[in-house]
């Protein structure tokens, strides 16, 4: 129907067609716009990720998982539309759509009502300043907007950036309000500086600056560990980080290459006086390694062996849940992240990663990842009920449902196989590989490891490359998730993979 | 516009509001309730038919149920009296599996299970059609959807010597994988490797 006709139309057919319009904006009316991201709890102690949901305007926690983490739940009683949770002793009411929550006797106002999300009892953000030091009787610092909240004697650092011009580069300054370490890491075309375990709270999250070398400084701690990403504004730059002052300044150098100083990066960085050389030193990237800035003149080096690392699930398939609301897709894409990042520290290895995000992929996609990369080993995550021990781990390699069903004479290895049951022409050095991780796992203390066991897992039938799945426990409904969580637990995890990972390269 | 005419267009309005929630609250229906089929009632009517056409002589029947803890498949032997078909013997397999351990044991299949259809071919592969309910209540997971798998086909084929392997079949299709892991594209056949070797 065109304007003009729509304006000639009076009386019951206009009223008929605007009712028709609002009925159809009714019916197909998103009821919420759902949006996953981080949020990081520091304690003095400990530091817990827990995935914040975005509903409309506003981030939402799950109130278990954030109270489990505090304290302690004594029990919860769960009607239609309430539920009534013991913190201790202190009862708490939420009804959905109610923005008054009752904690004890006293009622407290949010700015936006609690609701119920895939199951899961959700809070406002409000929630953490406005009732959680009520509970806790700790001081709750939540700084607003940001996705970190300090609980307790946390006090975390801070810096201020300044940057300079060189000849022949760009200098930042990074000045910290206390000692920090560094870790550099160079990846798809930024640089990565890691500033060790203590908390730290930017001024700003984004710092961007108009600089032929320096795009942009970005803070990111949204996997917990909280690091400085910087962007150049070209390919081809070299990077010489120097932590000066006892620790409490970074200069931060970004240089175009000169012949000679392209050379010298590898051994000898430029540094101030006193510098302390940071853990590592990327200098020049290799070139070559996609997630590298290629510098121009550096002599060609050997392509790393390839490292396939696969987030059991993700996207649409949550996996496993355990009781305080964590999903397996985010404790997966949390242990992949740790054990991607200790293995690119090495500088021995190429990663891909098989999904990046919060994504769908299949088994062929995965696969296709793998197989193209031309990798030396393919690992994929998982959590599961693997018994009452937590945490437990479980290595599987694949061993097909039933024997192969070629030519019944021959004792040779079949001639053709299926591409997609490929992995039957790796199933010992699969073998050999889940056993050197199983040897490795065993030396973390209060860690039930279970020997390898081959089964029919899809996701390892189509690896063109050995395979293992490793499975974590113990995540299931009837118990929280803390242990498999706990950063020392998964950096522990990423530390037994990378050594496992180099003794099988020789050493590198 | 007579008054009469602006009445009868509020009511008119408040109708097609209604209308419009009524209409979105049917599609919600229509997209997210599975009806049931009155088919699983009969398909119900079948297993207890299995289980009263029992004339054979009483034996020992071995089946196996998943520990609690090991990762392994633990045997537990009950008496038994077996249908005169094979096919209805898996069925009776089946249906004990459903039905839970009588040990301190875990349960390989949620007891929501309907055992659909039960075929044997000639080559010896017995096809078993379940329900979409059988890791109801049970959390994913590869150790979990492996005790499951070899949980009926260990028992199967111990129990049935002319069933050399198993085809599982969910809801009369052929699936890529149980929850998310472990392969039903292929007959398995058994593995005594999950089977819990006793303590030395």
């Amino acid at each position: 129907m065109s304007l003009p006709s729509l304006r000639n139309l009076h009386g019951p057919g206009r009223v008929l067609l605007l009712g028709l319009l609002l009925g159809m904006t009714i019916l197909f009316w998103p009821t919420r716009e759902l949006r996953s991201d981080n949020f990081v709890f520091y304690f003095p102690d400990k530091r817990q990720v827990i995935p914040v949901q975005m509903i409309g305007q506003t981030k939402y926690l799950p109130i278990l998982t954030i109270l489990n983490m505090v304290g302690k739940v004594g029990g919860l009683q769960e009607k239609r539309d309430s539920v009534k949770v013991w913190f201790g002793e202190t009862p708490l009411e939420f009804k959905v759509k109610d923005r008054t929550v009752r904690v004890d006797k006293a009622r407290v106002k949010l700015a936006n009502p609690p609701l119920v999300s895939n199951g899961q009892w959700m809070v406002p953000v409000e929630f953490l300043t406005a009732v959680l030091p009520r509970l806790t009787n700790q001081v709750v610092e939540y700084p607003l907007g940001s996705n970190r909240v300090f609980i307790g004697d946390v006090k975390p650092t801070s810096f201020t950036v300044r940057l300079d011009q060189l000849p022949e580069g760009a200098r930042l300054t990074l000045q910290f309000t206390d000692k920090v370490t560094i870790r550099t890491v160079a990846t798809n075309g930024k640089w990565v500086m890691f500033l060790g375990e203590r908390p730290v709270e930017p001024l700003e999250p984004t710092y961007s600056f108009k600089d032929p070398y320096v795009k942009e400084l970005h803070f990111d701690d949204q996997d917990g560990l909280p690091k400085l990403i910087l962007q150049p504004t070209s390919t081809g730059l070299n990077f010489y980080p120097a932590l000066v002052e006892g620790g409490k300044v970074l200069l931060a150098d970004v240089l175009k290459p000169t012949p000679s100083a392209a050379q010298q990066a590898q051994s000898a960085p430029p540094a101030a006086p006193g510098a302390t050389p940071p853990t590592t030193q990327p200098g020049a990237p290799q070139t070559g390694a996609p997630g590298s800035i290629p510098s121009a003149p550096s002599p060609p080096s050997p392509p790393l062996p390839v490292v396939v690392l696969d987030p059991g699930h993700g996207g649409s398939d949550n996996g496993a849940r355990a009781r305080d609301g964590v999903l397996e897709k985010d404790l997966d894409a949390q242990v992949v992240a740790r054990v991607r990042l200790a293995l690119l520290a090495t500088q021995k290895f190429r990663i891909v990663l098989t999904r990046t995000g919060d994504v769908t992929t299949s088994f062929e996609q995965r696969s296709q990842a793998a197989n193209e990369a031309n990798a030396v080993c393919f690992l994929t995550f998982h959590a599961g009920d693997l018994g009452p021990d937590s945490p437990q781990i479980a290595l599987y390699t694949y061993a097909p449902p039933s024997p192969f069903s070629g030519p019944p004479n021959s004792s040779m290895p079949p001639a053709f196989i299926p591409w997609d049951n490929i992995q039957r022409l790796h199933i010992d050095s699969s073998r050999n590989l889940a056993t050197s991780l199983q040897q490795q796992f065993m030396q973390i203390a209060g860690v039930k490891v279970d020997p390898p066991q081959g089964a029919p897992v899809r996701a390892l039938r189509s690896i063109n490359a050995p395979a293992v799945a490793i499975e974590l426990g113990r995540l299931a409904p009837e118990v929280n998730s803390a242990p498999l969580t706990s950063s020392d637990f998964q950096q522990l995890i990423a530390s037994a993979v990378t050594r496992v990972l180099i003794n099988l390269r020789g050493g590198g | 516009m007579s008054r009469r005419a602006k009445v009868l267009l509020v009511i008119l309005l408040a109708v097609l509001a209604a209308g419009a929630f009524y209409l979105r609250a049917l599609s919600r229906r229509i997209f997210f309730e599975v009806p049931r089929h009155a088919e699983e009632a009969a398909r119900a009517r079948l297993n207890e038919v299995a289980l009263q056409s029992r004339t054979g002589p009483s034996q020992t029947a071995t089946l196996y149920f998943p520990s609690l803890g090991s990762g392994k498949l633990v045997p537990e032997t009950r008496p038994i009296t077996w249908a005169e078909t094979d096919p209805d013997k898996v069925r009776q397999i089946l249906l004990a599996l459903i039905e839970g351990p009588h040990q301190n044991l875990a349960r390989p299949l949620s007891t929501a299970t309907n055992v659909r259809a039960v075929f044997l071919a000639n080559d010896g592969t017995a096809y078993v059609d379940l329900s979409n309910e059988v890791l109801n209540g049970l959390t994913p997971g590869i150790e979990t959807e492996s005790l499951t798998v070899y949980s009926i086909v260990n028992s199967i084929t111990a129990n049935i010597p002319a069933v050399k392997r198993v085809r599982i079949l969910i809801q009369g299709q052929e699936v890529e994988t149980l929850d998310g892991h472990v392969d039903l594209t292929e007959a398995f056949v058994p593995d005594p490797s999950y089977i819990e070797t006793a303590a030395p």
